[in-house]
């Protein structure tokens, strides 16, 4: 049989491999009776009835939600529960009754007229149709006293393939059970789409009518790194998704087959990301962005709750560390409040530390003190502040001035403070030539290799025309990397990196040969990276590393790799 | 009837989590609130499908009016929802 290939929108860089079921909740209502036989008292007391059942699922299923997945996602079941409730409904289901229809009828045409009300309109107020198709179809299938299509009962290894997948259909799937979803519709900012990231479950949306095609039990290879659907795969496609899907969850600390032991972090870029990369095994935070905090918001958070969401953070880690990095606005990150300017090439404009030593100055001081504030809290977690953007000496040499500074004015007011371990990303090139002046001020290093690529190679992220040369296997940003490990090779500095290079288990074995003591990625390929560790021996890594070091083209590198994955 | 011209600050405007608290307020009190734009019909401030069903986004303004006798508390309270951020909610 040959394979046949689906193209949609990949929306978690994870792989699986199973069996499909196609999930089709809607089952059609028979015709509506005669009037004269509809008793609508007792269709009325029927709806009533249904609809408290049905709120008493949503609240089950809101419950469930927050604890897996987070409160941001269940809050779409409180929406939910005020359709149900809502006086147009309540009036217009009524109304149908009392013209004759039997409740699951009338419940159907009322919520139709507002789906098709809302479909009508644009961005998140079409959300709102699927909302109300949610409510509409459990309240039908309620009243129908049908059960619900099991999805949180599949067997082991099913992949479920639906036109789409409700808020309430993705919460009841278990990722321990479910190898993966993939949907006729569907972005990548869709509920389905979220969750599947917050899940970690391999995920493809948006493959358009085509999907139907496939039958149901089919094998399937749900590619959500490249979002392709691959149906019937060949045995090298099967096992190739498989072994990927094989990691298992370490929740401790992992070391490498000869007992390097290698801290293996999440990277966060919100509070509720905290928990799934705790749930997928990350030792600690190696990348905790700061502007979400900033963002969206009319003013910047204060002191307070900043400090609450750093001590929430080391809470969640107790036994690791959790890597603070100081905001990093300007450019290309709009933000109201800050006055950014306008910049022809804000990629090399005023960001990052620039501006917090600059016209941030005022931020950076509150940022700092909940900083200073937090490290001293009994939370458990180790705190480590990092400044984003760094290219000079006098820089991190400020900036640890206003440390200081700030720690004795805490000292001075009598709050509790304690100094946090200090360092500096590493994504410019002039950090990676400075590295060895650096060592002195800063107890680590942390190698940001999206940005690093883009400076080494000149070549803006993002911009699709020159992504072969952004690539952080370019042997220039592999020695950029080599140059800051040797830096601080002999002191007591350690070098960890964030960003996609450190998530790619098919690079675990080459970075810590060229010497990298801390990962730290999104939380989904967290388990894969652990795997990768404990399968590397640091001698082989080390002459790995040497090989690659010696290439000179890109291509040369990806040989050394590919053949040594073959030996 | 005591009423208030609003800007609605959460980005999103009145949508998901905001209209969600929104409509949860309107509810905890006896009055009978509505809202809808500033020089508009109101609709029914109780009714998730009509609060959503405005389309209001952050930065319009709204016009709500309370009748009853808790009257200006409810619209204090959605004054503070309408003025509070998407994320502090």
């Amino acid at each position: 049989m040959t394979e046949r290939r689906f193209e949609g929108i990949g929306v978690t860089p994870l792989s699986g491999v199973g069996n499909v079921v196609w999930y089709a909740p809607d089952a059609d209502l028979d015709d509506p009776p005669d009037p004269s036989e509809v008793d609508a008292d007792a269709e009325t007391a029927r709806f009533e009835e249904a609809r408290d059942a049905a709120r008493e699922e949503l609240e089950r299923e809101r419950e469930r939600t927050a604890e897996r997945v987070g409160e941001d996602e269940a809050a779409v079941f409180d929406a939910h529960v005020q359709f149900l409730d809502d006086p147009q409904i309540t009036d217009g289901v009524e109304e149908q009754i009392a013209e004759g229809l039997p409740a699951e009828h009338a419940v159907q045409r009322t919520f139709d007229r507002f789906v098709e009300q809302f479909e009508g309109m644009e961005g998140r107020m079409a959300e709102r149709a699927d909302d109300l198709r949610d409510v509409r179809d459990r309240l039908v299938r309620v009243l129908s006293g049908g059960e619900r299509v099991n999805l949180a009962e599949l067997e082991k290894g099913s992949v479920v393939f639906a036109e789409r997948l409700t808020p309430s259909d993705t919460a009841q799937l278990d990722p321990e059970r479910v190898a993966g979803f993939v949907t006729v519709t569907g972005g990548r900012t869709s509920h389905a789409a979220i969750f599947a990231r917050s899940l970690a479950l391999p995920a493809v949306v948006g493959v358009g009518e085509e999907l139907n095609e496939v039958e149901d039990g089919a094998e399937v290879v749900v590619d959500g790194t490249d979002g392709e659907v691959i149906v019937d795969p060949a045995e090298e496609t099967r096992k190739a998704a498989a072994e990927e899907e094989e990691a298992e969850i370490r929740s401790e600390p992992v070391a490498t087959a000869d007992g390097v032991e290698i801290e293996v972090a999440g990277n966060v870029g919100t509070a509720a990301d905290l928990g799934p990369a705790a749930d997928r095994g990350a030792d600690g935070i190696g990348l905790f962005r700061t502007e979400f905090l900033f963002l969206d918001r009319q003013s910047p958070p204060d002191e307070e709750e900043q400090y609450e969401t750093y001590v929430d953070a080391l809470e969640t880690f107790s036994d690791g560390r959790v890597v603070v990095r100081t905001l990093d606005v300007g450019g290309d990150k709009p933000i109201d409040y800050l006055d950014l300017p306008d910049e022809e090439n804000p990629f090399l404009g005023e960001r990052g530390i620039r501006r917090s030593l600059g016209p941030d100055s005022d931020l950076f001081e509150t940022q700092l003190r909940a900083l200073l504030r937090a490290a001293a809290s009994d939370a458990g977690g180790d705190l480590a502040v990092m400044l984003p953007l760094v290219s000079t000496v006098e820089e991190v040499t400020a900036a640890r001035e206003r440390l200081e500074l700030f720690a004795d004015d805490l000292e001075r007011e009598g709050i509790d403070y304690a100094l946090p371990e200090f360092g500096v990303m590493v994504e410019t090139p002039a950090a990676a030539f400075m590295a060895e002046d650096l060592t002195s001020q800063v107890d680590f290093f942390s190698i940001g290799t999206n940005d690093l690529a883009q400076y080494v190679m000149a070549a803006e992220r993002g911009n699709e025309r020159v992504a072969e040369l952004g690539d952080y296997t370019q042997p220039a940003v592999l020695r950029a990397i080599r140059a800051t490990v040797e830096a601080a090779e002999g002191t007591d500095v350690w070098v960890g990196m964030c960003g996609e290079m450190a998530g790619d288990p098919d690079l675990t074995e080459l970075l810590l040969g060229l010497g990298l003591d801390e990962l730290s990625m999104s939380a989904v390929t967290v388990p894969q990276v652990k795997q990768a560790v404990t399968e590397t021996d640091t001698g082989d890594a080390r002459k790995l590393a040497e090989k690659a070091l010696s290439a000179g083209t890109k291509d040369e590198v990806r040989r050394v790799l590919t053949e040594n994955t073959k030996s | 009837m005591p009423e208030r011209v609003v800007t609605v600050v959460p980005e999103d405007g009145l949508h998901a989590r905001p209209a969600s608290v929104f409509v949860e307020t309107a509810n905890e009190y006896d009055s009978e609130v509505k809202v809808g734009p500033e020089d508009g019909d109101l609709v029914n401030a109780a009714s998730m499908l009509s609060v959503t069903g405005l389309g209001v986004s952050g930065g319009e303004k709204v016009r709500i009016s309370a009748e009853g006798e808790d009257a200006e508390e409810a619209l204090d309270a959605l004054e503070e929802v309408l003025s509070t951020p998407e994320d502090e909610l």
